[in-house]
């Protein structure tokens, strides 16, 4: 407690960022330290699990340490620990989970497990903070494209997913293919506002009518053959126009189903969250289809789309206001599902 | 000085706290490989039995390495983050040489000259150092002195080393009286989990009646070896701050070895052109 306020220490280390940040009433984000190994796994084309791990071990303390001198205050006025427990990489996900227990323990302060997924959502909590379930939310990030009824805090009912890659996944594929290389989603995302999305027809796929679900690979094996295609016609490639078309064939369908999920269960609100939730034309899409039939979106801001500490804070900030029981014993989950 | 040590590089995660009278508790997994989910208790556990509050601690100590990555890693991020929140410093103590510490008494007894644990590192591969068993004829006084490096060996190659290092034990022993068996009886002792994966490897390489084996009881990684070690480096004032405690993986992540030598793969490594 500082000056009345509960305050929380999220710490996030699922993948490849080393996150930690304070946050107030589980609202107020107050500092949010994010150290992100972008620049070091560049040179491999992607996340080395290995390598995640190594440097999540050399930078947890001072994430942690900045966390707190960000927020001007110290572990002694830390009411509580939030912790990403999974899902993520198994190797990344313990540097978190065991350092928050060390300071769990050494401070005294009660520790509760975030589920990742949870914590992307929260972070709408941070930039909307008069926003409460219920709501529909849409997660869309490297490792998720879901779809998930949320009826109450950290409450979430899956309604749809994809049954083969994630939408960034599709884009970081993509990117690689055309030479933009990693991470592919934002560069796809600059990419495509120089170029033309009809240039190249790719398929929209809806799958079964009224299917929530998700599938993005017949449309990755679509781009790879119009690109070879291309290429043995000796036709110049504009890597504009196919980042422009590909996105669209992308967005187009997750923004049309998050419309019709929030239709279908009654919802006024959708709610975007995961690292994709950035990608802007997604973002000016989903606003229209769904203003459209009188529906509002929300997203956080791109600062708190990417994983960070504070979107774990606010969450774990609910499931302990919610009743649930701190622990010493926490374990790593790295399929851990909603 | 209370120091407390954790140790988490082998299969079973132990927890130990020595107290100025130089006095040990310790509190060690039941279950494999349950490091990240058992530590905080097991740390607990041993510090109640020292009676030793949390806050009364000077020193975290952690087993740095080399074992299982994972299993540095947990321990080394619990030092480090305890040490920081505590405001104490920390101590690094090699795995290896906590092992040996653990067996010298041991290896004394059975009339040893070199200990040597070794680790298994998987195909063929170890992480191993030799020490040399110093101690007074009253067996008053006994001491390791480190004499092949701590690494990463082949068995074979450690092993070679290792009988050519009993063939100059033999040479020396052959001008004398006693019997060349009574002179270089265990003359090498194992330890460490190297044994269970190695075994046979071992038995056929040197000449029988050289070597021993640690026994079960003593074979594996423990937090009580790793706390003596570590009261003699914090007395000699050799602390460190807990960012400067870095795991001892003695390895490469693969991805890093093939970036260096080359062969990470093109398609990985470089965008495709088109
Ligand atoms: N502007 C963007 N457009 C499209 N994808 C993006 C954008 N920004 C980030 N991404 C994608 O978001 C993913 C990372 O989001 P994140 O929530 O961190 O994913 P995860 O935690 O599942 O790895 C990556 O696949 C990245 O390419
Ligand atoms: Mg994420």
């Amino acid at each position: 407690m500082k000056d009345g306020r509960f305050l929380t220490l999220g710490i996030e280390t699922s993948c490849d960022e080393t996150a930690a940040s304070v946050v107030a009433d589980g609202r107020f984000v107050m500092s949010n330290v994010i150290s992100s190994q972008i620049d070091i796994h560049t040179a491999y084309g992607g996340v080395v699990p290995e390598i995640a791990s190594r440097k999540h071990l050399e930078r947890i303390n001072d994430v942690i340490g900045k966390a707190l001198s960000d927020a001007d205050v110290t572990a002694k006025d830390i009411d509580l620990i939030g912790v990403t427990y999974g899902p993520g990489l198994v190797g990344a996900l313990l540097i978190g989970v065991a350092a928050a227990k060390a300071m769990a323990y050494a401070c005294d302060i009660p520790l509760v497990g975030v589920n990742h997924m949870h914590g992307h959502i929260a972070a709408n909590y941070l930039e909307h903070h008069d926003l409460e379930p219920p709501f529909m939310a849409l997660i869309v990030s490297g490792g998720h494209t879901e779809i998930v009824n949320v009826p109450a805090y950290n409450k979430c009912e899956k309604l749809g997913g994809t049954r083969d890659d994630a939408a960034g996944e599709a884009f970081d594929k993509i990117a690689r293919v055309i030479g933009l290389g990693y991470p592919g989603g934002p560069k796809i995302d600059k990419a495509a506002k120089e170029g033309d999305p009809e240039s190249a027809a790719f398929k929209r796929v809806y799958l079964e009518p009224g299917s929530l679900d998700f599938s993005f690979s017949g449309l990755k094996t679509q781009a790879l053959n119009y690109l070879n295609q291309e290429r043995m016609a000796g036709r110049e490639i504009n890597v504009n126009d196919v980042a422009a078309s590909f996105q669209e064939a992308v967005v187009e369908v997750i923004a049309d189903k998050a419309v019709m999920a929030a239709e279908k269960y009654g919802q006024k609100r959708i709610v975007m969250a995961g690292g994709v939730a950035s990608n802007t034309r997604l973002r000016a899409l989903i606003a229209e289809k769904a203003g459209a039939k009188g529906i509002d979106v929300l997203k956080p801001s791109p600062i708190l789309c990417t994983d960070n500490g504070a979107m774990i804070a606010s969450a774990a900030y609910y499931a302990y206001k919610n009743g649930e029981e701190p622990t010493l014993e926490l374990d790593a989950v790295p399929g851990l599902e909603f | 000085m209370n120091i407390l040590a954790i140790e988490t590089t082998g299969k079973y995660g132990s927890a130990a706290v020595i107290n100025g009278a130089g006095e040990v508790f310790s509190a060690i997994s039941t279950e494999e490989m349950n490091h990240l989910k058992g530590m905080m208790l097991l740390i607990d556990e041993a510090l109640r039995e020292a009676g030793i509050d949390k806050s009364e601690l000077t020193h975290v100590a952690a087993s740095v390495g080399p074992g299982s990555f994972t299993g540095i890693r947990i321990g080394v991020v619990t030092a480090r983050v305890m040490a920081q929140m505590l405001d104490v410093p920390c101590v690094a103590v090699s795995s290896l040489e906590a092992m040996a510490g653990r067996v010298l008494d041991d290896a004394v007894s059975k009339g040893s000259l070199y200990v040597v644990p070794i680790i298994n590192a998987r195909r063929h591969q170890t992480y191993a150092g030799v020490w040399e068993a110093e101690f007074t004829s009253d067996y008053e006084h006994k001491a390791l002195s480190p004499v092949m490096e701590e690494k990463q060996y082949m068995i074979e190659d450690l092993l070679k080393e290792l009988s050519s290092m009993i063939a100059k034990l033999e040479a020396e022993a052959s001008g004398r009286a006693q019997s060349l068996k009574a002179m270089l009886g265990n003359a090498v002792y194992f330890t460490g989990d190297g044994i269970d994966a190695y075994k046979e490897i071992i038995e056929s390489s040197l000449p029988e009646g050289t070597y021993v084996f640690a026994d079960e009881e003593l074979r594996y990684q423990h937090a009580e070896s790793v706390t003596e070690i570590a009261l003699k480096r914090a007395m000699a004032g050799k602390v460190l701050g807990y960012n400067e405690l870095m795991p001892e993986y003695m390895r490469l992540a693969e991805a890093e070895q093939r970036l260096k030598a080359g062969t990470l793969s093109e398609r990985i490594r470089k965008p495709v052109q088109i």
